[in-house]
């Protein structure tokens, strides 16, 4: 290092300084060390004891990390099993009580035609009001619409933090969207929408939870498919011809999304659970009869 | 001699004792290991090389841990932990390289 023409100290202190790391990898300490000690001192009283408190350190802080590494790998993947089965278990008991709602609402039919005339405008009124709440399962002509998230999404920027990017980071269909098209429908004049087969309501929310699209509280996941009931005519023309179709048109091209819609003569839409009013109730003073 | 059976002696104890390492202090325990390490060939190369010295040994291993948690500690609270980690292991790890193969040139001649 100390030739004859060196060129520029400065320029090549960094340079030096990793030849210096690569090269002089022994602690300087051991060479000064036995500089000062010369050959034959005698070896002194603590010498001993201290390597073995080194080693010992030094073996018990390995010990402890290999401990911590292994018992806290386990440790995750318990709780995230714990979640799965506590997760599955909910599922499943969600699925039970739904078939039990659907249990008492026969039961309830039941109990209704016969205590009910069969006709007549009790029966009408009942048939029109529950449908108009969505709670009855109804059939007819209407169209479908679809939104799908393209088939490559874009990575997620920071796949190394889950659960702390909103909706909108890693999809470009979010429950906004979703909404919209909705609300046009119902602005074309649908009758009935269901979203991924869950019927709405008039107090059906659509929002989001952390990545996926909540209708009703229940989530659901790309594609979309939004089925309206209604004139299949006048909704497919109005639908076409409104500001949310020609946006997500757009959106094909740019992002690549999946968004197309169809008449069909026949819909199924499901029927929603009843929804018992919390909050709204009809004022004590007056009948119910004379509205 | 004495340090293998130090080093055996705290390995047991560590299985022993299991204790739990702190939240507060894991994020130094990577790079305690690291640093413990290269103290660890550091004495061993010295040893072979014959000129170990039990001060230097001690007082380096216990710096080396202490200024590696001083560096990740800093780095942590300056938003850089994860950069300033990397470096430390990458200095420490060629350290542990050259020591390394400084004690197979002694034990093999090659």
């Amino acid at each position: 290092m100390t030739g004859p023409d060196k060129p520029d100290d400065r320029a090549l202190a960094s340079a030096r300084l990793l030849i210096d790391l690569v090269t002089n990898t022994l602690d300087p300490g051991y060479a000064e060390a036995a500089a000062r000690r010369e050959a034959g001192a005698p070896r002194r009283r603590y010498d001993r004891p201290a390597v073995a408190v080194g080693c010992l350190l030094v073996g018990f802080l390995l010990v402890l990390a290999y401990v911590h590494t292994h018992r806290g790998a386990p440790e995750a993947a318990k709780v995230h099993d714990s979640l799965v089965s506590r997760v599955r278990a909910a599922e499943t008991g969600g699925n039970s009580l739904a078939a039990r709602v659907r249990d008492l609402e026969r039961q309830l039919a039941a109990a209704q035609d016969a205590a009910l005339p069969k006709s007549g405008a009790i029966a009408r009124d009942l048939d029109l009001a529950q449908l108009q709440a969505g709670q009855l399962a109804v059939s007819g002509p209407g169209i479908t619409v679809t939104l799908r998230e393209p088939a490559a999404p874009t990575a997620s920027p920071d796949p190394g933090r889950g659960g702390t990017t909103a909706i909108g980071d890693t999809n470009i269909l979010t429950d906004r969207d979703v909404r919209s098209v909705v609300n046009e429908l119902w602005h074309d004049g649908a009758e009935a929408i269901s979203v991924n087969d869950v019927r709405l309501t008039p107090t059906s929310a659509i929002r989001f939870a952390g990545e996926a699209v909540l209708v009703d509280f229940q989530p659901i996941t790309s594609p979309y498919r939004i089925r309206a009931l209604g004139d299949a005519d006048n909704l497919s023309t109005n639908f076409a011809e409104s500001s949310v179709a020609s946006r997500y048109q757009t959106l094909v091209g740019v992002d690549g999304i999946g968004f197309g819609f169809t008449e069909s003569g026949n819909l199924k839409l499901p029927g929603s659970g009843p929804v018992k009013p919390r909050y709204a109730s009809v004022p004590p003073t007056k009948k119910r009869g004379n509205r | 001699m004495i340090a293998g059976i130090a080093l055996i002696a705290g390995i047991v104890l560590g299985l022993i004792l299991r204790p739990t390492v702190p939240t507060w202090l894991e994020p130094y325990l990577p790079i305690a290991v690291v640093a413990a390490l290269d103290a660890v060939f550091g004495g061993l190369r010295a040893r072979l090389d014959g000129i170990f010295d039990a001060k230097v040994f001690v007082v380096s291993f216990i710096s080396n841990v202490l200024v590696a948690a001083l560096i990740v500690f800093l780095g942590d609270k300056l938003g850089v932990g994860s950069q300033l980690s990397t470096a430390v292991v990458v200095v420490l790890g060629i350290r542990i390289f050259g020591n390394a193969a400084a004690i197979r040139r002694h034990l093999f001649r090659a």
